[in-house]
């Protein structure tokens, strides 16, 4: 929760001379231990000598307080306040274009390491990552659930006003333009292509053998129980045609 | 107390700031500042800048090692596949496969710029390329991951793996061998994740075996191993190395038009050392493909002072930050290529750019920014200047930008095929609507399976 008369350091680290109680070093320490345990993170990071490279590429250092130079120097560093302070607002601004891994003459990767600051962030259930993604829960459901990320459905004018009036510049049905599409498999609506019934649900092996459904239960219960009774139906109805194959 | 604008031009109001009480200014000319300065564009966005790291390796090596040890397959490009070799940023030899092809779509582009996939398709059955569009096939799920950190090392590898052992056995089918057709990308960001996730799998014996587990158990496993794609191709490269045959195919002159790329971020930026490069393209600064196809059909490309730059899709961004995706879009982006190199279109080469950068014009013009340039992918454009139909191939009716301008510059009557696609819609209507290949071989397992026999060679 915001303060007006605190700031964001004082707010989430906790201000030495004050009485408000700093975050548990534990729990900085177990943060940053589980940062440091992707198999990713000794690639990503090799030194730094702060030439800022990265941060004068970085297009999402043009607009928002990030700086990929400061995420690479608080992980080398292991400045473990700072590494949660960046996990609360900074972490969420980088464009992940890798421009900044592919300039650095050290061969850090400060875009991957932002995604594992943010994996950790969801896995550590911070507010942060709950607010931040909430918007972006409809894309996360198509995914999980379908296979695809985007749908025909979902690029509509009421939901993206700003795209202005020609995301359709031939007035149809959405169903119509689509199977005007000479390729059979995109004639969908609710999906970007059709998915098999078994591609679908060897996806949701995969997402429960790694541990991506757990994530996904932290940071959104609700979206978490609707996918999986999603899950469970696409399931029933793949065991119901094997079992029918078995009759034939 | 500095004064001075940084260019001997002490207007007030128009200083440097934030450099210190030590800082003076140099009063130089705007002209002695430029020189001053040009080192820099001569240097920085150029390939020198993605050259000069110290450790650098070709991840195929440890690929070809575990093969010897019998710890995966390898998934070969071979004669079958009539490859193609190219250099890449390090001069290192790169396969390219240019036929008996699987398509590995992408969901942007298929949800949302249908034409992108379609024109592909549509040059392929122009050359009697021989290539699979099936259902069974998951997205690369690397956006949502980028997007949100939802997903980790494990799940990308496992779709990765996934995805390319239903490319290797495909074909049986249609009553084919394993490994006849070759798993082509078309997404950018699949193509970087996949790449680099190649790499995780070929260095961590743990990953492998986490995965292997995961494979196993969706009955995805060759021989009891994993199986690892040769190469990792995106749809560019193959449009790249096909150039001078697409260009046999070419009706429409498009010596006139004046093109701008923009090269997508995970094409060339995630795992550099495999992007192509070409001394003859751009002195061979510039990635490759997309330039290479261009300059080819005619077209003339002009460099742009931010060409390096990313498009500002975001990947989250795009979805609940717009307003950076649309600012970075139209100011380091569509407006320098219109103003700067006097543009006729933008053409790129993945999903994520050329929605955001087609999508993001019209908002310009409230806050004062007007910009109007076409954008296209380059597989649309090769279509396009092939004879493709605009709208029932190229399906440019999905694009917001005002691709009826490029059309006119071509000498294309828009109007009367936005008219001949228009009556067209009623035979789609009545089930009549045309297809680029058989839609029985778009299953190849599971419920709606039909065994069709393989006709051809």
């Amino acid at each position: 929760m915001s303060h007006s008369s605190t700031s964001r350091i004082q707010e989430y680290i906790g201000d030495p001379v004050s009485d408000t109680p700093p975050v548990a070093r534990e729990q900085l320490e177990e943060i940053f231990q589980d940062i440091q345990a992707d198999l990713r993170f000794d690639h990503e990071l090799n030194g730094c000598l702060n030439c800022g490279i990265c941060t004068a590429t970085c297009p999402a250092a043009h607009y928002y307080d990030f700086s990929p130079r400061e995420i690479v120097q608080l992980l080398w560093t292991e400045n473990l306040e700072g590494i949660y302070d960046a996990m609360q607002e900074k972490i969420w601004s980088c464009a992940q274009c890798y421009t900044c891994a592919a300039r650095c003459p050290f061969g850090n990767s400060p875009g991957g390491l932002v995604m594992l600051m943010r994996e950790t962030a969801i896995k550590h259930g911070m507010e942060s990552a709950k607010s931040v993604l909430r918007p972006f829960s409809r894309v996360m459901l198509k995914l999980i659930s379908t296979g695809n990320q985007l749908s025909p459905d979902m690029i509509n004018p009421e939901g993206f006003a700003d795209w202005g009036p020609n995301v359709s510049k031939v007035d149809a049905p959405l169903t119509t333009l689509r199977k005007a599409i000479p390729m059979p498999t995109l004639h969908t609506t609710k999906t970007a292509w059709e998915v098999n019934l078994k591609t679908s649900v060897e996806l949701y092996t995969i997402w429960e053998e790694t541990g991506v459904l757990d994530s996904l239960e932290t940071i959104d219960e609700n979206l978490f129980d609707v996918i999986l009774d999603i899950m469970d139906e696409k399931r029933d109805d793949y065991e119901d045609w094997m079992d029918e194959q078995d009759d034939d | 107390m500095t004064t001075g604008n940084g260019n001997g031009d002490n207007k007030g109001g128009e200083r440097f700031t934030g450099h210190g009480a030590e800082w003076t200014d140099a009063n130089l000319s705007q002209k002695d500042a430029q020189v001053a300065t040009v080192w820099v564009e001569q240097i920085v966005n150029k390939r020198s800048m993605l050259t000069n790291k110290d450790r650098v390796e070709d991840v195929r090596d440890a690929m070809w090692e575990l093969e010897k040890d019998g710890e995966i397959v390898v998934h070969r490009i071979n004669d079958q596949h009539q490859p193609a070799m190219v250099k890449t940023l390090y001069g290192w030899d790169k396969k390219i496969p240019t036929n008996q092809l699987w398509h590995h779509k992408s969901c942007g582009q298929c949800g949302n710029i249908p034409g992108y996939p379609a024109s592909l398709l549509w040059l392929m059955n122009k050359m009697d390329i021989r290539y699979l569009d099936e259902t069974d096939q998951t997205s690369c799920t690397a956006w949502n991951y980028h997007g949100s950190g939802i997903g980790n090392i494990e799940s990308l590898a496992a779709v990765f793996l996934r995805n390319f052992h239903q490319a290797y056995v495909s074909a049986k089918a249609q009553g084919l061998p394993e490994g006849y057709y070759y798993p082509l990308v078309h997404c950018g960001t699949s193509f970087g994740n996949y790449k680099e996730v190649r790499g995780y799998l070929l260095h961590s014996a743990k990953l492998r075996d986490r995965v292997k587990t995961i494979l196993g158990k969706l009955g995805r496993l060759v021989d009891g191993k994993l199986l690892i794609p040769e190469e990792i191709v995106h749809y560019s490269e193959w449009v790249h190395v096909m150039r001078d045959r697409i260009k046999e195919h070419q009706v429409i002159d498009c010596s006139n038009i004046r093109a701008t790329v923009h090269p997508a971020c995970h094409v060339y930026k995630m795992v550099p050392e495999d992007a192509i490069y070409d001394d003859d393209i751009l002195e061979g600064n510039r990635l490759a493909v997309t330039t290479g196809v261009l300059e080819t059909l005619g077209t003339q490309v002009i460099d742009y002072s931010t060409w390096y730059d990313c498009c500002g899709f975001g990947f989250r961004h795009i979805i609940s930050e717009r307003e950076f995706t649309r600012s970075f879009a139209i100011d380091r982006k569509l407006r320098v290529a219109q103003e700067e190199a006097r543009a006729d279109m933008m053409i790129g080469h993945d999903t994520g750019c050329i929605t955001t950068l087609d999508k993001n014009q019209w908002i310009g013009a409230a806050v004062g920014k007007p910009v109007e340039l076409p954008v296209l992918a380059d597989c649309q454009f090769a279509a396009l200047v092939c004879g493709a139909h605009p709208y029932k191939i190229v399906q440019s009716h999905w694009h917001a930008s005002p691709t009826e301008h490029l059309f006119d510059k071509l000498g294309i009557d828009w109007q009367a095929k936005k008219k001949e696609f228009e009556e067209y819609l009623k035979d789609v209507e009545a089930g009549r609507g045309e297809s680029l290949y058989d839609p029985r071989l778009m299953i190849t397992s599971g419920p709606g399976y039909k065994a069709v026999e393989h006709k051809g060679d």
